[in-house]
């Protein structure tokens, strides 16, 4: 009974954590427009009126893109570099976001059902 | 059948990047704001064990790389959608929650995996794929997309059509409950119009019988007053014929100006244009043999008819050439010996010629 009330304490606790996130969204600006993803959302058929929510969209799609890009940055970076010409160069690393590089992080993406059409 | 099959698979890729162009403008963004993503990612963020402080990013993208993220990025974010407008369709609703788009992200991230997806009884609000949410807002800088965006055309605002009961009337049979959208033909709207547009022809009416001057100037009084009654619709305000009312007394300054003449003159001129208001006062004036009128400029009289169309088409141009001209004629410029006279002849055929077309 005392472990069923603590839980339930617990899970309240975690609404109102989940509840403060939404609100704080409000004041938080996700690199993605509001629009855009409110658009391809409504493209899919989910109907939603609630900013805070298309904001949260906004910034879960956000963090999947920067955790890809970070994954293809890491293996470009773990590349073993071309031919080196000048030593200047050799500092000079310039990184390229490549498919091959793209491709190796999706690939761990892929296992995911829904998204898999699309690699 | 292979060609078939081929063919299939071509309009297969064709769909698709129609689907992708089709809304070429959203998908420019889309592109953009996936740039912005990853020339905003480092790699010392995620690896605090680097000797170089100075964090690693992208300088450049290939394109097809950039093309292929964003459409990635785009996928994903349709999928949100759906599989949270699939759980809200489960639960029996209509429209989405949180928890919808909560589960939809542990519905997408279980391919990575987060902590806790084996837990059965776990709250959603819990859930870890949440937490790392936060835990990005929390160290991502906030970078606003680059460009201030125009309006999408996304319909923001579903209007219903409205129900017998906003509308104001009583369904047409008794079965049908009042909370049912009205039938297209039933508007309220409709029928205030339809009596305003009445009271305004009974109000026309009455001003054309009575014909007098003083129900004349009544009349736009009347309209206004009306205008104020209906309130609102601009589109209601005074129709055509009030306007044509109106414009009427400002001929009544010509016609008083032409009545101390005979009456017959005045029959015959009674409907002259504005443009040609000019000569028939001319001809009055011949006729009567009145040297002075109220148009004391003209009181030479001999003017010829072309007058009047000079009048008419004549620019500020035309006469300002020809000073020019006569002024380059008197100075002699460019102009020597004979080729002079050819020049004089010239500008004298031109001097004919424009009083010809006048």
């Amino acid at each position: 009974m005392n472990h069923g009330q603590q839980s339930g304490e617990a899970k309240h606790e975690d609404d109102a954590a989940l509840t403060e996130f939404l609100a704080s969204l409000m004041d938080y600006t996700p690199t993605i427009p509001d629009d855009l993803v409110e658009h391809y959302l409504a493209k899919s058929g989910f109907q939603c009126p609630d900013v805070r929510l298309i904001r949260l969209v906004a910034v879960a799609t956000q963090k999947f893109v920067a955790d890809v890009a970070s994954d293809a940055l890491q293996h470009c970076r773990a590349r073993p570099a071309p031919v080196v010409k000048d030593k200047k160069q050799q500092k000079d690393k310039r990184l390229v976001l490549t498919m091959e590089d793209l491709s190796k992080a999706l690939r761990e993406v892929n296992n995911s059902s829904s998204l898999s059409s699309c690699f | 059948m292979s060609n078939g099959v081929g063919e299939g698979g071509r309009a297969q890729s064709r769909e698709k990047r129609k689907l992708f162009q089709a809304n070429d403008f959203a998908y420019a963004i889309a592109r953009m704001a996936v740039a912005q993503i990853c020339e905003s990612v480092e790699v010392n963020v995620y690896q605090e064990s680097q000797t170089t402080r100075e964090g690693l990013r992208f300088s450049s993208f290939q394109e097809s790389t950039l093309d292929k993220l964003a459409s990635v990025a785009v996928e994903y974010v349709q999928s949100i959608g759906k599989t949270a407008q699939l759980y809200a369709n489960v639960a029996g609703r209509v429209e989405g929650n949180s928890l919808d788009v909560v589960k939809a992200l542990e519905d997408l991230g279980s391919g990575v995996g987060f902590a806790g997806v084996s837990d059965t009884d776990r709250c959603l609000a819990d859930s870890s794929v949440v937490k790392d949410v936060i835990r990005y807002t929390g160290e991502a800088e906030e970078m606003p997309f680059v460009y201030a965006l125009p309006r999408f055309p996304v319909n923001k605002e579903k209007r219903l059509a409205p129900s017998f009961y906003e509308v104001g009337v009583d369904p047409p049979d008794e079965h049908i409950p009042v909370w049912l959208p009205a039938f297209p033909g039933t508007k309220s709207c409709n029928l205030s119009e339809e009596a305003n547009a009445v009271a305004i022809e009974g109000e026309v009416q009455h001003s054309f019988n009575g014909g007098g001057r003083s129900e004349v100037l009544q009349s736009p009084n009347d309209v206004r007053k009306s205008t104020e009654e209906v309130e609102g619709n601009p589109f209601l305000t005074a129709p055509l014929r009030f306007v044509k009312k109106e414009v009427s007394p400002l001929f009544r300054p010509l016609e008083l100006s032409i009545k101390h003449f005979p009456d017959k003159h005045i029959s015959n001129h009674r409907r002259i244009p504005v443009l040609e208001s000019s000569t028939p006062s001319d001809d009055i004036n011949k006729e009567n043999g009145l040297a002075e009128s109220e148009d004391g400029e003209k009181k030479d009289g001999a003017r010829p008819q072309q007058t009047l169309l000079r009048f008419k088409i004549g620019t500020l141009k035309r006469p300002s050439c020809l000073a020019i001209k006569r002024s380059v004629q008197e100075q002699g410029w460019f102009q020597e010996g004979g080729d002079k006279r050819e020049k004089k002849l010239g500008t004298e055929r031109i001097d004919l010629g424009t009083v010809d077309s006048e």
